[in-house]
């Protein structure tokens, strides 16, 4: 038991239709503060997952020497792949065929059919090892790409910020001046390769001009860690290549993206304040015209404790209403929507955990909004309420 | 024992630099069953002692002894509690809750009783019955004409069947007919429920039902036109 006895539920719920203009006006703004956070949540949550799952464990990435931090900045030579599968200890193989995938790596224009104005694009040039590689890539629509194609990565179309039309098998892309034909789709669990144009390396390489390569993605073979790469590459010093784990290329991506973060949670502090303005001041409204009410639950023995869980219960219930109201426009509307963004696209992300935010966020305003006029209220003596009209 | 003693009651105010003293060190006895009209000049401070007989203000020094209990010490949570089960209170504007039936308020009370919704709903029946409003049980207060809210008022004071029922001009908003029907009905809760009634007015109509009336004269209180203690000294 509490020790005090509460206000009946149907006084909290009745109050709200009392005016049932200010309650709905209320009631949009709660929703729309609540959509924003959910938006807001949606794109870190969307971002974050895009990248922490981007990485397979199991997979390092070689490159060159202070290439690791971008690689579109590495370079290293092509032989190295076919040096690296014979001489490199730990690599997974299967009947001989070691798992080494060796890819050029670039963002570069790339124009669709009719485009005016080309767009940014990420390119890679892959060979038929890629697959072993990539075991999380899966081809869902059309064929892995012959010479002069181009499969496409599923939100490669969000990351140019065309539509999906654009890029559907059989259409031709202009990348470096020359014309692929899209042989497919494909899917990559959500990670970043999902923003990805994948071409043949070698005609990647014809078109660009360049002999290069700028990483070779290797998978370990099972039980081993990414030391054995290192250290093989810190005795092969005249090679000059260095290894990262991909997880650990993408955590630092991960840090790159911190003020986006930063400043995308600190928006939402900011409309999260604004929407306790709007708590407020619909409960400041509510309270006030009750004064007398409220002095006369009290006389009749209410205690100022429920009268104020009485004033929070109906604030809150207003903004749950808001947050479920919201919650459903953000499953239907901006759960799965796609984002462009500088080094690829994702997807908005309403999870379990922005789910959980964004109604956090609203309950916390009714709550919120409802303290400091039950406060004003009832700190005023009895006998003074009563007198109030 | 008298039911409510109040001894050496003062209340004073201070306004910048200037003093008020509604009530100056207040005697007053009222018994079991009585029915008590208090009269004087608007700013007398028949409220203030009104108000500090039900617990809802507090005098500058003093005593008010109610059933036993002097409640001039108790917390103001356990004045709450304690307000609900001794005291019923009739305001001058009924005080309804607006969003409530007259049923769900005459319950409020009840509310704060440990009792079950079934032993809630017969009292609450023989209390809107008592009023003669069985039949409204279920119309919210704007459906109800000034005299009946006021009669669901009264209800709900006297519901949990408490110790003392104050009314602070309980008919000073009404017009002659229905202050003629809740004078009756006040006599009548009297007579038959012997319900203690401290009833402030002005209106010599409403002071004339009650057994002894006193006029709160320059914050003393005054009976037959003798000072109250002074009476009861003689009287002993
Ligand atoms: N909160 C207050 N502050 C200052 N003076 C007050 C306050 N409440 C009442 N008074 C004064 O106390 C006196 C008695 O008031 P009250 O008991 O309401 O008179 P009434 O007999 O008309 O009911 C009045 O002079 C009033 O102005
Ligand atoms: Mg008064």
């Amino acid at each position: 038991m509490l020790g005090f006895r509460l206000l009946p539920w149907e006084y909290g719920v009745r109050n709200l239709f009392r005016r049932p203009g200010r309650s709905v006006l209320t009631l949009g703004g709660l929703t729309l503060v609540v959509l924003l956070v959910f938006v807001v949540v949606g794109f870190v949550r969307g971002l974050e997952t895009s990248l922490a799952v981007s990485g397979d464990p199991r997979v390092v990435l070689i490159h060159s020497l202070g290439g690791g931090d971008n690689l579109e900045n590495s370079s290293i030579p092509a032989r190295s792949a076919a040096l690296l599968s014979a001489s490199l200890e730990g690599v997974q193989r299967r009947q001989g065929t070691a798992y080494a995938s060796p890819e050029l790596f670039l963002g570069t224009n790339v124009s669709t059919e009719g485009d005016a104005e080309p767009a940014m694009g990420a390119v890679r040039g892959i060979t038929p090892a890629a697959i072993l590689v990539r075991r999380r890539v899966q081809v869902i629509e059309g064929a892995w790409p012959k010479a002069g194609e181009v499969l496409v990565g599923r939100l490669a179309s969000a990351k140019l910020g065309r539509g999906a039309a654009a890029l559907a098998v059989g259409r031709t892309l202009a990348i470096e001046g020359q014309s692929w034909r899209v042989s497919g789709h494909f899917a990559a669990t959500g990670s970043a390769l999902e923003a990805e144009l994948w071409c043949p390396l070698e005609d990647l390489q014809r078109a660009m001009k360049r002999q290069d390569i700028s990483l070779v993605a290797v998978t370990l073979a099972p039980g081993l860690d990414a030391g054995v790469i290192d250290e093989f590459c810190k005795e092969r010093l005249d090679l000059e290549l260095a290894a990262t784990p991909e997880t650990g290329y993408y955590a630092s991506l991960q840090k790159h993206y911190k003020p986006v973060r930063t400043l995308a949670w600190l928006m939402m502090c900011l409309v999260a304040g604004a929407g306790v303005f709007a708590g407020l001041n619909t409960m400041y409204g509510s309270v006030v015209g009750r004064i007398r009410e409220l002095a006369t639950l009290q006389t009749v023995g209410f205690s100022r404790r429920a009268i104020t869980i009485g004033l929070i219960q109906e604030a809150t219930l207003l903004a749950a209403a808001g947050a479920v109201v919201a919650a459903v426009i953000a499953l239907l509307l901006i759960n799965g929507a796609a984002v462009r963004f500088t080094s690829g696209a994702f997807v908005l992300r309403i999870d379990s955990v922005a789910l959980l935010i964004g109604c956090g966020t609203g309950l916390m305003l009714g709550f919120v909004g409802a303290l400091p006029p039950a406060f004003k209220a009832l700190r005023m003596p009895i006998i003074e309420g009563l007198k109030a009209v | 024992m008298p039911l409510v003693e109040v001894r050496a009651l003062t209340k004073e105010y201070s306004k910048g630099d200037q003093k008020i003293t509604p009530l100056k060190d207040a005697h007053l006895d009222v018994e079991r069953g009585d029915l008590v009209s208090l009269m004087g000049a608007s700013g007398s401070g028949k409220s203030t002692l009104l108000n500090m007989i039900a617990g809802i203000d507090r005098p500058t020094t003093g005593n008010v002894v109610v059933d036993g209990t002097d409640i001039t010490r108790m917390s103001r949570s356990k004045l709450a509690a304690w307000r609900a089960q001794h005291v019923g209170y009739i305001f001058q504007m009924h005080n309804l809750i607006p969003v409530l039936t007259a049923y769900e308020n005459v319950e409020m009370p009840l509310l704060l009783l440990p009792l079950s919704s079934a032993e809630r709903r017969k009292r609450i029946e023989i209390a809107l019955d008592a009023v003669g409003l069985a039949d409204r049980a279920d119309h919210y207060p704007r459906q109800l004409s000034g005299g009946q809210e006021q009669r669901v008022g009264i209800a709900r004071a006297i519901v949990a069947d408490p110790a003392v029922v104050v009314g602070d001009e309980p008919t000073g908003d009404l017009d002659a007919e229905s202050t003629e029907q809740i004078l009756l009905l006040l006599q009548r809760l009297n007579k038959e429920l012997g319900t203690t009634l401290i009833i402030v007015t002005h209106d010599p109509k409403t002071a004339a039902i009650a057994r002894r009336r006193i006029r709160l004269e320059k914050g003393e209180l005054v009976e037959a036109g003798a000072p109250i203690l002074k009476r009861e000294l003689q009287r002993a």
